[in-house]
Formats: C-alpha cells, structure tokens, sequence
C-alpha cells in the first residue's frame, strides 16, 4: 500500500496518536482565512479541487504547519501561479497591513501624575497597578499575508469585504444551527425523517434551507444494529453548510489516519462504546458527497416540541462520534 | 458543469450490488481515491451521479470530462490485514467508475 500513497494527506490506515476530543476552536485570523477560501471557490475565482491540489503538493511542510496555515500558502501558491499577482505586488499590499497594526504605544502614567481624589481623600496607585490593554505576540504573519490576499482580490473587484465578513457570521450563527434543526424536525415528523433519509438534499431543501453546496447529502440513520461514523482521510470534507466548522479533531491526522481501520477503539475515546453485536460503518468522505448521521431520539423526551429538542442535538452525534444518552 | 450531477444516469458501466475491484495503479497529481483501498474488492452501494473528474478540475482543465460516481461498500476484513473489529463491520467509500474494474 505505500507505493501507492499520494502524498502527506493520504493517511487513511496509518497508526497514530489518540485523538484530543476537544474541539479547539478557531481564532479571528482562522474564520477569516476560512472565510476568504469559500468565498474564493464559492465565486469560482479557483476550485476547491485546485487548492487541494496545491496542498497536498506542500510536500512535508503539510503537517509541519498547521491546517489553516497550510490554506493559505496554497491559496497564495495558486495566485502566483495563475498570475492573479506577482511577488512585488503581494509584498507591497502585506506591508501596508502590517502597517495598519503598528499603532503607537503610549507610555504608561508616572506615578506622581495617577495621585488622585478618590471619595474626597488623596489616593494614590502604583505603575504596576495598569496594565496595557493590547499584550502577546500581536497578529501571526499567516493573517498579514491572508489580509493581503483578501485585499487584492477585493481591489480587483472578484470580491467584496463584506462577502468575508459575511461568510465568517454565517459560519459562526447560522450553519451551526441547520444541522440541530433539521434533526430535531425528524425526531419529530416520521414523514420529514423519511423524506430525509431518501433524499436529504431535497428535503432539507424543501424546509427553506438553501445549502448552497454543489455536493450532494446522504442522511444515515443511527440503529440498534449499525452504527455510522463519518471521516474524511484525504482532507477534511464536511458538510459545512449544514453543520458549520469541523472540529479541530475532525480535521487532526489521528482522526484521519485511524477510523477507517480502527474505529471502535477511535469511537471508545469518545466515551461512545459500541456493543460488539452492532455493526459499525465508516464514510469516507473522499469525494462528492457528504454526510449526516441521524442520532436515536432520546429518551423521555415525548411531547418536546421541535425547538425544545433542537437544544438536544450536538454536533457531534452528526458526525457519529457520540450517542444521545 | 453541474447541470446532470443530480441525475442518477442509467448508462452506468456497473449497477448496484455489481462486485467491483479498485485499481491498484499508482497516480500523480490530485486524485480522490485513497491509497488503502486501491486493489481492494467491494460491491457498488449506490449510484451518486455524474460529476465532473476531480483529477482535471485540479488541473483547471476547461471542460472536464464528467464521469459516474459510486458509493462502494467493502467489508473491513477485506481491506485490512488483522483487522481487530467484527466480521460485520463495514466501510463505504465514494469512487469515480475510471477506479473501478469487474470483480
């Protein structure tokens, strides 16, 4: 089989670390990066199978840099290859962001001017009493450079700021939440939950949510004798539009590299013991297609309305990694 | 390009249930079909559809050639060797019909 690996990303199968089941989140410059990437192959200015292309083509800096980091490069490697700017312009329009975070810094009072009245008797601080508001390292130089990106891009009217701006609030408040919706409505209405799992696309489509994915969705319900489970080995392929951000471990080379082959000792790290009389089914989610897992409604939940179960649902019985109790 | 990627053709090379065995050639370049399932024989799970070949989209290849996507299913003892888990458990992946070949 190792003759046959493509490169750095195809890890399916490898041994590997266990899985931090924390979802880590994303900082500023992560959402924004993120945002720039879908909003670039949302518009068609570059394919998504062209910035998979160029990361797997990082060769071993793929995992010496982390996934948002890796993103970037590639994005920018496929803009200087496609000419959509050269080296000089890029430097130039980094520089001018960087510029943009180099405020000044304002020395802190001396002590005799912070003697003050206070409920009307003299009172007095010391300097280490204030602190700066701004501390740390400031911004990492993969944001100046996505900044840069996202700047020329927008001077060349392929996009607006407020496309990016936009993207990252419906990543934060509204994909999250059509995934917990659309399951609570099938925990609710036999006749949805049907239409779901024969068509998915079409049926959350025929609630009003507009996925606005070229992809097409498979709903797999859980059972009392299979239990689904979804990866995505070559990338991290997901339903964003539906469930938001994957998690960090989602996208993590353990994940990756040892669900498809190990996946009840992957699922136990999650706390989710499957009984050795159920089967268990992995997705990989290589290609066009993506999934949602329909988790068992739970228990003692008869006469919850649709709202009210929604805010049963968590992201991860979607992806299959935990159960309702 | 994604006019018929819905319509589940029936001109299709292989139907459902058909035994299938993934090429085991190597590739170059950007390619959906992950290296530990190259060689491995499974059955068709379902028919996806048409879609445009990733292989040349990476490319950006004006016009690429659509080509038929299936789910396949394989049973994880036949893909692993000491696969630790059940006789049942299974693993389904989605492969476009220029990786597959008769049983």
């Amino acid at each position: 089989m190792s003759n046959l690996k493509m490169g750095p990303h195809d890890v399916g199968g490898e041994q590997s670390i266990p899985i931090d089941t924390n979802d880590k989140n994303m900082t500023h410059w992560e959402k924004f990066a993120n945002a720039l990437r879908i909003v670039v192959s949302s518009k068609k200015i570059i394919t998504l199978d062209e910035l998979r292309y160029h990361t797997e083509a990082l060769g071993d800096q793929y995992f010496e840099i982390g996934y948002f980091e890796r993103n970037c490069l590639s994005l920018h490697n496929i803009c200087i290859q496609k000419g959509i700017y050269d080296m000089e312009l890029f430097q130039k329009i980094k520089s001018k962001k960087i510029s943009e975070f180099d405020v000044p810094i304002i020395d802190l009072p001396d002590v005799a001017s912070i003697n003050h009245i206070h409920d009307g008797k003299p009172h007095s601080h010391n300097v280490s009493d204030f602190q700066e508001d701004e501390s740390g390292d400031g911004p990492p130089d993969y944001y100046f450079d996505t900044l840069a990106i996202a700047q020329i891009f927008i001077d060349q009217g392929l996009i607006t700021n407020d496309d990016i701006i936009l993207k990252i609030e419906q990543f934060d408040n509204v994909f999250p939440n059509r995934g917990k919706a659309v399951v609570a409505k099938a925990w609710h209405n036999n006749l949805f939950k049907e239409a779901l799992i024969k068509d998915a696309k079409k049926a959350i489509s025929d609630i009003g949510i507009e996925l606005e994915t070229f992809a097409d969705i498979i709903c797999m319900p859980q059972t009392d004798t299979v239990h689904h489970i979804v990866v995505c080995t070559l990338c991290s392929c997901y339903p964003r539009t539906l469930l938001g951000m994957p998690p960090s471990w989602y996208k993590s080379r353990s994940y990756r590299s040892r669900v498809v082959h190990e996946p009840r000792e992957v699922l136990a790290e999650f706390g989710t013991i499957v009984p050795e009389s159920k089967e268990i089914k992995v997705h990989d989610s290589n290609a066009d297609m993506r999934y949602l897992i329909l988790p068992p409604r739970p228990s003692n939940t008869e006469g919850l309305s649709e709202v009210e179960l929604s805010k049963l649902v968590a992201r991860d019985y979607l992806v299959g990694v935990r159960l309702p109790k | 390009m994604e006019s018929d990627y819905r319509s589940k053709a029936m001109d299709t090379k292989f139907k459902i249930n058909d035994e299938i065995t993934v090429d085991s050639r190597s590739s170059t370049g950007h390619c959906r079909t992950p290296a530990y399932i190259r060689g491995k024989k499974g059955i068709i799970e379902r028919i996806c559809g048409k879609y445009p070949n990733p292989e040349e989209i990476a490319l950006c290849k004006k016009n690429p050639k659509i080509v038929t996507l299936y789910r396949c299913r394989f049973k994880q003892m036949d893909v692993w060797d000491n696969y630790s888990g059940k006789d049942s458990d299974t693993i389904e992946l989605e492969i476009y019909e220029h990786w597959l070949n008769d049983a």
